[in-house]
């Protein structure tokens, strides 16, 4: 009998419902930051505000490279619905709070599709997957740096304002 | 489709329980869906969709819920097909479409073994 879902498809249906989830987070993470965005602007944070609108455009990227891959796997690729994005926060360190917050959860969710993988031995997703792993050192990098310099700096006087100008130079480096 | 319309000797069957089958072509490449009545062709991304729609429908809150008949309505964009099922014939079609994915499972294992890895 012919593997006529093999030959259809690289992934397994696990593994691609996984990514499809996936695709939803990052999805998500998009509108959360440009939400944080949008909250930053609206408060005075401009920094800030140009910060989250390059994360947000980031994540949507991701989105876009799992989307692509799936498809270009023979998978189902399904455009997310996005609910329920936050937009009211209690003050400007609960922003970062809760991007470092997101951020963690997407790694935890990388984890988990990469556990996945390993269990099913499908090491052409794993391969892929690693860039997204590699990424995510980068990513709560900058999350738990910003979060830093609230207590760096201190919120109290010009604070905020000296925090808000070094959020958008923070970089990561390998070396 | 009529079943007649098809040559059943050239289907495999894939899997089959006490309320139905399902065939795979390996000359069109298809599947065939022997259940309540009907005898629909699928492609393996329908497939796959039709078994996701099935998986999530509760039979529990479809049984409990007073307020509406105990029967549910299967189908899905781009499907031909529509299926009227009551809640012991929507466990019947999860059980076949589960056996029939495992049989698929099953198969890809055996392909592998046999054809793909034996150099």
């Amino acid at each position: 009998m012919k593997d006529l879902m093999r030959i259809k498809c690289l992934i397994s249906q696990d593994i691609e419902t996984l990514l499809n989830q996936q695709i939803k987070k990052e999805a998500h993470s998009s509108s959360l930051y440009l939400s944080m965005s949008s909250w930053c602007d609206q408060n005075g944070f401009d920094f800030s505000a140009d910060y989250f609108a390059k994360q947000s455009e980031e994540e949507r990227v991701h989105q876009l490279k799992l989307f692509k891959y799936v498809l270009d796997m023979g998978g189902n690729a399904v455009s997310p619905e996005v609910t329920g994005i936050k937009t009211e926060f209690a003050g400007f360190r609960e922003v970062f709070e809760d991007a470092l917050e997101a951020e963690i959860a997407i790694t935890q969710s990388f984890k988990n599709i990469a556990s996945r993988c390993h269990k099913e031995q499908d090491f052409v997703t794993m391969e892929f997957l690693n860039w997204f792993l590699k990424e995510q050192r980068e990513e709560e990098y900058k999350a738990r740096r910003a979060l830093e310099l609230f207590e760096v700096i201190g919120e109290e006087g010009t604070g905020r304002w000296e925090i808000d100008k070094h959020v958008n130079k923070i970089t990561y480096s390998e070396q | 489709m009529e079943k007649a319309c098809v040559d059943i000797n050239e289907l495999i069957n894939v899997f089959s329980n006490t309320q139905g089958s399902i065939y795979q072509s390996d000359k069109l490449n298809c599947f065939y869906v022997d259940f309540g009545g009907k005898f629909a062709r699928y492609n393996c991304l329908s497939l796959q969709k039709l078994k996701k729609i099935v998986e999530n429908i509760d039979v529990e809150a479809l049984l409990l819920n007073t307020n509406r008949a105990d029967f549910e309505l299967v189908t899905f964009n781009g499907c031909e097909h529509i299926y009227l099922l009551s809640a012991l014939e929507i466990v019947a079609l999860k059980d076949l479409l589960h056996g029939t994915f495992t049989m698929f499972k099953l198969n890809h294992m055996v392909n592998d073994c046999l054809n793909r890895l034996v150099y």
